[in-house]
């Protein structure tokens, strides 16, 4: 079907707007990544889209290396943090993936009603700020405060409704005459789930795995309440990176800010190919 | 090689039943087609003797022995599903070869198996490809093969053509009957396509609304169908059904069939059966191509409503709506439309049934 001149032109214009919409703060972000201490806070005629003197201070700065621009230290680098973050993201989706997939799995082609999977989205109808509290005792009690394994834990929690919901769909659609045609050649049930739904669930796996890893990576406030010095989450250090006498450190901010948008971007990248197929995959013909 | 019995099977879902009462046998090595329109029942009957659903009530035994709670994986039997199910992360061989493997076969033993199956089907060019981007018709070649690969006792298949296309159909009509006289094995093919049923099956077990209505050769339930439901569903068109009331005439017993005058005088054994019967209200019953066609004569008289010709023959109706007649002629026959003509049934061909049960009304033969 053609479509006409004018919805064309319109089209694009409605594109071109969500991009902006998305892209000028990734860009802005990345500029600033660059720029040295003086053109931080430029305004006027100073203030550029291109960095009039590009430097990788900004980098050198989070990880320890004196600067002349900027004298003061800090009292911790940006390596922990980031080895942090992407302990308690990654084994956090692990554990909301691997038990949301059981449950989900067995939900879909066992459960009936729906009161427990309705339960299960009960978990993210509270706001975080109302359960922290108990569950700050509760992770003292158990000695996981400022452990990259009890935020994992914490995390894997917090996003399993969303690793159940989306496997839940995806099993679901599934048809189970797929399965019924391996029960049926004398294959146990759990040999089935191994060798034949993991497998062909491979696209849906990688799209959830890495909503929710996301989902992990870009928390705050747990990590905020939850570590106090040893294992601060990227996004808790950021919010430190501040001194008396600079006041916010906004190139350092965006060069973190810069390697924090770096796993996301090659997970996506990596899966994309999953990723739309997992977004459509009850269109899919059978 | 085994025989299924079906002993009053009954299936329900809730409050619906799905299936009443179904007592059937197959024998040995026979190709029994279980047809009938969406929701007769016919699925379910197959799930029930695969195992993937437990009867309500009713016996399953193959051999004379109950299958009560043996799990599907262990009752020997082979399926074949509408939607293929082809796992579709493997290759062609990898799929042939999951039955023999789960069943922890040799791997030459496996690898023989899969070279003589995918040689049977054609299916030897495109073994290590991943069958994710196969068409639908090879696809439904490999479910066949599948399933087939472990000469199961005891082939299922749940409507496997119904979604390949014509010419392939057709094509695959002959295969299954060959790949069944290779193995001879039970098979069970549910279907709603009388064409399939008819061609391929020993016998045909019509089916509607979760009631078996009845079993036969294709000849039988083409020629003697027992009600007014499996006259209508069997034959393409299906049998002219006229309702007329009987009417005593010099002749003999006749039908009077309002608008299209009356018919010609029934058979002896028909009327006979008809007396005994004592049925006065009756469904006039012949086959659209068993009729002699003519502009003046004995018959039912009928106005030409349109004409499809299809080639090998041509397909002539008569009036309109619910007193609608179907001739299927020559395709030479020269008529045109509106012109009014005689349609005499071939004596033989007649059938009568009880305008309320439904029943036929049987003549000794």
């Amino acid at each position: 079907m053609r479509r006409s001149l004018p919805f064309e032109l319109f089209r694009y214009a409605m594109i071109a707007l969500a991009l902006a919409l998305t892209l000028i703060p990734i860009l802005w972000m990345a500029s600033m990544a660059f720029k040295p201490i003086a053109e931080w806070s430029a305004s006027g005629a100073d203030l550029t889209w291109w960095p009039k003197a590009p430097t990788l201070d900004n980098f050198r700065y989070i990880f320890g290396e004196q600067t002349t621009a900027l004298i003061a230290t800090l009292d911790r680098t940006a390596t922990k943090p980031i080895l942090a973050s992407l302990l308690a993201a990654v084994f956090g989706t692990l554990i909301a993936m691997s038990a949301g997939t059981a449950a989900a799995y067995g939900l879909s082609r066992f459960g009936s009603g729906q009161n427990l999977p309705l339960a299960l989205t009960q978990l993210r109808l509270f706001p975080p700020m109302a359960v922290m509290i108990p569950v700050m005792i509760m992770w003292a009690f158990l000695g996981l405060i400022d452990s990259w394994w009890g935020l994992a834990l914490i995390y894997g929690i917090v996003t399993l409704p969303f690793a159940f919901w989306l496997m839940k769909t995806f099993f679901d659609e599934m048809p189970k005459e797929i399965e019924e045609a391996a029960l049926v050649e004398g294959c146990s049930r759990f040999r089935v789930f191994m060798k034949i739904t993991l497998p062909m669930m491979r696209a849906p796996l990688a799209s959830s795995a890495m909503f929710v890893f996301i989902l992990n990576w870009s928390d705050y406030l747990i990590g905020l309440l939850l570590t106090t010095k040893e294992w601060v989450t990227i996004p808790v250090y950021m919010a430190s990176l501040s001194s008396s006498m600079t006041g916010q450190l906004y190139g350092a901010k965006a060069a973190l800010g810069l390697i924090a948008a770096i796993p996301p971007v090659i997970l996506g990248i990596a899966i994309q190919k999953h990723l739309v197929r997992g977004l459509t995959f009850g269109a899919l013909k059978q | 090689m085994t025989t299924i019995r079906l002993e009053n099977l009954v299936k329900s879902f809730g409050s619906f039943t799905a299936l009443k009462t179904m007592d059937l046998e197959i024998g040995n090595g026979e190709f029994v087609a279980l047809l009938g329109p969406s929701g007769c029942g016919k699925s379910t009957t197959m799930n029930m003797i695969a195992g993937m659903e437990a009867p309500t009530s009713g016996r399953i035994l193959f051999d004379g022995r109950d299958m009560a709670g043996v799990p599907m994986g262990k009752r020997g039997v082979g399926f074949v599903f509408q939607n293929y199910a082809i796992f579709t992360h493997m290759t062609v061989r990898q799929n042939l070869a999951y039955g023999p493997k789960a069943r922890g076969w040799p791997k030459a033993k496996v690898d023989a198996a899969v070279a003589k199956i995918a040689d049977f089907l054609q299916l030897t060019p495109m073994l290590d490809q991943k069958s994710a981007k196969l068409s639908v018709n090879i696809l439904q070649r490999l479910a066949i093969g599948r399933s087939a690969i472990v000469e199961p006792a005891i082939f299922l298949l749940d409507e496997p053509l119904s979604n390949v296309d014509a010419a392939f159909r057709a094509v695959m009509r002959t295969e299954l009957k060959h790949l069944q006289r290779e193995f001879r094995q039970t098979m069970v093919y549910v279907t709603h396509d009388q064409l399939e049923a008819m061609t391929m099956a020993d016998r045909i077990a019509v089916m509607d609304h979760g009631v078996l209505q009845q079993v036969g050769t294709p000849i039988e339930v083409y020629n003697d169908p027992v009600n007014l439901f499996v006259a209508r569903f069997i034959g393409a068109p299906g049998m002219n059904l006229v309702e007329g009331t009987l009417a005593e005439t010099d002749r003999g017993l006749a039908v009077d069939l309002g608008a299209f005058g009356l018919s010609p005088p029934l058979p002896a054994a028909l009327a006979g059966a008809a007396r005994t019967a004592g049925a006065k209200e009756v469904v006039y019953g012949f086959r659209p191509e068993e009729v002699t066609l003519r502009t003046e004569g004995p018959g039912l008289r009928a106005a030409v409503g349109f004409v499809e010709r299809i080639g090998a023959r041509t397909i002539v109706h008569f009036g309109a709506a619910d007193r609608a007649l179907k001739i299927v002629a020559e395709p030479s026959t020269a008529v045109s439309v509106g012109e009014t003509l005689s349609i005499e049934p071939v004596a033989a061909s007649v059938r009568l049934f009880d305008k309320a049960s439904g029943r036929a009304i049987k003549g000794a033969a």
